[in-house]
């Protein structure tokens, strides 16, 4: 028996120009969605201008090439953009004169997600957001839906979520540190870093059941207790830890390579920090002692002994030192962490579906790469009328146009990588 | 508060405090003056901006842009309220004070169609350029499975509902359906074109 042979529509003829142009048509009619062909998706014809009019100022005086001047093309899928991010660079000859970050690329809709989630659902779809300070993530919405609901977590909870936070910092900011050296050429840091985040993500699967999305903070306190196999491999993880952090030390801090690399490079004064709204370790290492655990304690930070590090350059170098400083300070951090932990309870008892009276609420943690604020609206239902996330490695990639012009193309991916930034985070 | 009190009588039309937030409504053409004297006022020394993030109270109702300043100075957040009518989404852009503000306002204008007056680089930043919805708004509602859901079988990509036809030019067409530009429709009689 044979079969009709109807013709599959999704299948057609690749030249056919006249079906493409119609497919164009109906889809800009929304009437079908759009057409993939490469200069669609690219946005970008051969030359490098945008097939379209300047939209704005900005965007005429960028794509506006003077002579000897040409576009290049960075990602998405560059291995140096640090995820899928797209950085168009105008460049005279090996010099860049403008650059433009393109984002979206990674872009889901969460705060939109998270609108339409009950509270303790939101706490999930916020995880792969920053997908390398996963913990922190976690932390702002906590604060801010226990203000909302007018509980508090009890003071175990809180010792252990700051815990787990700082473990998070320390494993993120190597990670920072590792993929700075292998931007630059130098392959080793990163595993070393990589076997500190192992033994951390294996420490924190220990407490949470998981390894990248610990899903671990609710509303009204933690998941779990610290059990024995997140206690005993804590035991000697820290001695461990120190030494993947000073074996990276001894290879990169007075790397004669790397220093003349990063010293003076992409350097930001602390103004102009402030001013693009840079924050996190990028700021401080312009010399502003801004860290949000200090300028408004949250959770048990009021009660550690630390004080703010600061460096004075504001280039690479220094933002590669703040890093390393910071994951001394975070390991000091847990040890007082572990030495005062009361006993008690780890969770308050909150209903299944949480509905706070109409309010707002703002909460602000210091994540590894700055202010994360999150700002949550109820009127009264199960799930957030507004949920809005300040994403700092976002706000932060502002100062690529600042920070580039003058310096090599080739010192793009230095300057990206002392930045820091996430795309998961960047793109919600 | 007190200070607040003082320094804006009649901008201020709303001030209330929670644990560690104040707050303040203040109307939309007052908005970058007020931000100004708070960063540069040496009584308020309100340095940072934390977050500038957008509102939408529903159709028939209002948008809202919300700062949040941080000064060293004073213990609390501070919250700054503005009302942008949804009709005419037009309010002053901030980005002459923090050059920061400039992805906060892209995203609002990407995400919920805030028209920011003066910012110079007012363009999508997640979405395509060629795309026309604004995502975040109250009537943009998510494809759903459940057969009486309103938003059952829409193309889950474009919301024509939530376009700003006045953003597009000359809207109402033949076919009747004001969503459609004309000048996007398949005409009716398309000029022979060859083949390669």
């Amino acid at each position: 028996m044979t079969r009709t042979a109807e013709p599959d529509p999704r299948i057609r003829d690749p030249i056919d120009l006249e079906r493409v142009e119609e497919d164009r048509l109906r889809a800009v009619a929304g009437l079908a969605p759009a057409p993939r062909t490469g200069t669609e998706y690219a946005g970008f014809d051969l030359v490098g201008i945008p097939d379209r009019p300047p939209e704005t100022e900005r965007e005429r005086e960028m794509f506006t090439l003077e002579e000897g001047e040409m576009l290049v093309n960075m990602g998405p899928q560059h291995p140096s953009t640090h995820g899928v991010m797209r950085l168009v660079a105008k460049v005279r000859g090996e010099v860049i004169v403008d650059i433009d970050p393109v984002l979206g690329y990674l872009h889901r809709g969460i705060e939109k997600l998270c609108e339409n989630a009950t509270y303790t659902t939101v706490l999930t779809y916020v995880d792969p957001m920053d997908y390398l300070s996963t913990m922190h993530n976690e932390h702002a919405p906590a604060i801010a839906f226990e203000k909302l609901f007018g509980v508090k977590a009890p003071r175990r909870a809180e010792y252990i979520r700051a815990l787990v936070v700082e473990l998070n910092r320390v494993f993120s900011h190597g990670l920072m540190i590792g993929f700075l050296a292998l931007d630059m050429g130098g392959i080793t840091p990163i595993l070393y870093s990589f076997i500190n985040r192992d033994e951390i993500v294996d420490l924190l699967s220990a407490i949470s059941g998981q390894r990248m999305l610990f899903n671990f903070f609710r509303v009204g306190g933690v998941n779990w207790d610290v059990n024995d196999e997140f206690l005993s491999r804590l035991g000697t993880w820290h001695s461990r830890a120190l030494k993947t952090v000073t074996d990276n030390e001894r290879l990169i801090t007075e790397n004669e390579i790397f220093k003349a690399r990063t010293k003076g490079m992409g350097a930001l004064s602390g103004q102009q920090a402030i001013d693009h709204g840079v924050t996190g370790p990028n700021l401080r290492a312009s010399g502003v002692p801004f860290d949000v655990r200090k300028a408004h304690p949250y959770s048990i930070y009021p009660e550690l002994e630390f004080e703010v590090i600061t460096q004075q350059s504001g280039d690479v170098y220094a933002r590669y030192l703040q890093r390393i400083a910071e994951i001394k300070q975070s390991m000091h951090l847990i040890d007082q962490i572990m030495d005062r932990m009361p006993h008690g309870a780890v969770q308050t008892q909150v209903p299944g579906i949480i509905r706070p009276k109409p309010g707002r609420a703002y909460a602000a943690i210091e994540s590894p790469r700055g202010l994360y604020s999150v700002y949550a609206i109820s009127d009264g239902g199960p799930n957030p009328y507004r949920f809005r996330m300040r994403d700092p490695s976002f706000i932060s990639l502002q100062v690529m146009p600042l920070l580039m012009p003058g310096h090599l193309l080739a010192d793009t991916m230095a300057v990206m990588a002392s930045i820091d930034p996430v795309m998961g985070g960047v793109d919600k | 508060m007190q200070l607040l009190g003082n320094a804006f009588p009649e901008t201020l039309t709303d001030l209330w405090t929670d644990e560690d937030t104040v707050e303040l409504q203040v109307p939309r053409d007052r908005i970058v003056e007020t931000l100004r004297t708070l960063r540069d006022d040496p009584a308020f020394g309100f340095f940072m901006l934390a977050d500038e993030a957008a509102v939408d109270y529903g159709p028939g109702n209002r948008f809202e842009v919300v700062y949040h300043l941080y000064s060293d100075r004073h213990p609390a957040w501070l919250r700054i309220r503005t009302s942008v009518d949804r009709d005419d989404p037009h309010i002053p852009t901030i980005t002459g004070i923090w050059s920061g503000a400039m992805f906060h306002e892209r995203e609002m204008y990407d995400m919920m169609g805030i028209i920011f007056d003066g910012n110079r680089d007012l363009r999508r930043i997640y979405m395509s350029p060629d795309y026309r919805s604004f995502p975040q708004r109250r009537d943009f509602l998510l494809p759903d499975d459940a057969a009486d859901s309103p938003a059952a079988g829409v193309d889950p990509l474009e919301r024509p509902e939530t376009w700003d036809l006045r953003r597009f030019g000359d809207v109402l067409t033949s076919s009747g359906d004001p969503h459609i530009d004309p000048r996007f429709l398949p005409q009716a009689d398309p000029t022979p074109r060859e083949k390669p």
